[in-house]
């Protein structure tokens, strides 16, 4: 009865987000650009992957998008990968934002909110540094010039690990 | 205790409407600005006082240090 009671009281506001030591959720979303073309995040096992969270509208994604961008190509060879998640509600927006500032990692379009639900996103942009076992180790929400630092850090130590 | 479990259950219903971070590109559009930055705002101002036959209380006296 109390454990009904607390659930109930707690109901009220949302404290659960995906932190680091929690395994990433094996889900899968249309492409950007090929909506009936799915990518599947449980494929990515054995690659150090960043998951980022993004939007046209978030002011701090055009910084992150060309350093991700750099990244993917610096270590790319050595198994990471970046998977951006879009969340915008149009998938056009998505478009005249990647015309200004352009990348080539892989795009995927969160439109259900699906996989934003899963990670829990508390801002924006949110990026998740999964290990090669597929485990979150790193959680970046926001993004800043130390971000930056931290995440070419963070990504050539992971890459050092064992799968 | 059951009265205690109706009343959580019932105060459940007033948390806020949450808007998640990744929701906000509805609000990011420029439609949704109090002010579209094309003066609106100032025009609004102007025209207030005329309507209401009253001027003032549309900002607060005082550099915002809270000491007059």
């Amino acid at each position: 009865m109390r454990a009904i009671l607390l659930a109930c009281l707690l109901g009220c506001g949302d404290a659960w987000a995906l932190e680091a030591g929690a395994p990433m959720p094996p889900l899968a979303a249309p492409a950007l650009d090929d909506a009936a073309q799915p990518v599947s995040l449980a494929a990515t096992r054995g690659d150090v992957v960043y998951v980022d969270f993004w939007a046209s509208w978030c002011g701090p994604c055009k910084i992150s998008m060309p350093v991700l961008e750099a990244m993917q190509q610096k270590y790319g060879k050595r198994g990471f990968r970046v998977i951006g998640v879009n969340k915008d509600v149009s998938v056009a927006d998505a478009r005249r934002f990647l015309r200004q500032v352009p990348v080539g990692f892989t795009l995927v379009h969160d439109g259900g909110d699906k996989l934003a639900r899963a990670f829990d996103v508390k801002a924006m942009p949110s990026g998740y540094l999964v290990d090669r076992r597929g485990v979150v180790r790193y959680v970046h929400r926001g993004f800043t010039s130390e971000s930056e630092a931290a995440l070419q850090r963070e990504v050539s130590s992971l890459l050092e690990e064992a799968p | 205790m059951k009265g205690l479990l109706l009343a959580a259950l019932v105060l459940g219903g007033c948390a806020p409407v949450h808007v998640a971070p990744y929701e906000r590109g509805y609000l990011a559009r420029p439609g949704m600005a109090f002010d579209a930055g094309l003066g609106t705002g100032r025009a609004m101002e102007k025209i207030h006082p005329s309507k209401e036959a009253a001027s003032g209380g549309g900002s607060v006296g005082g550099g915002g240090c809270g000491c007059n």
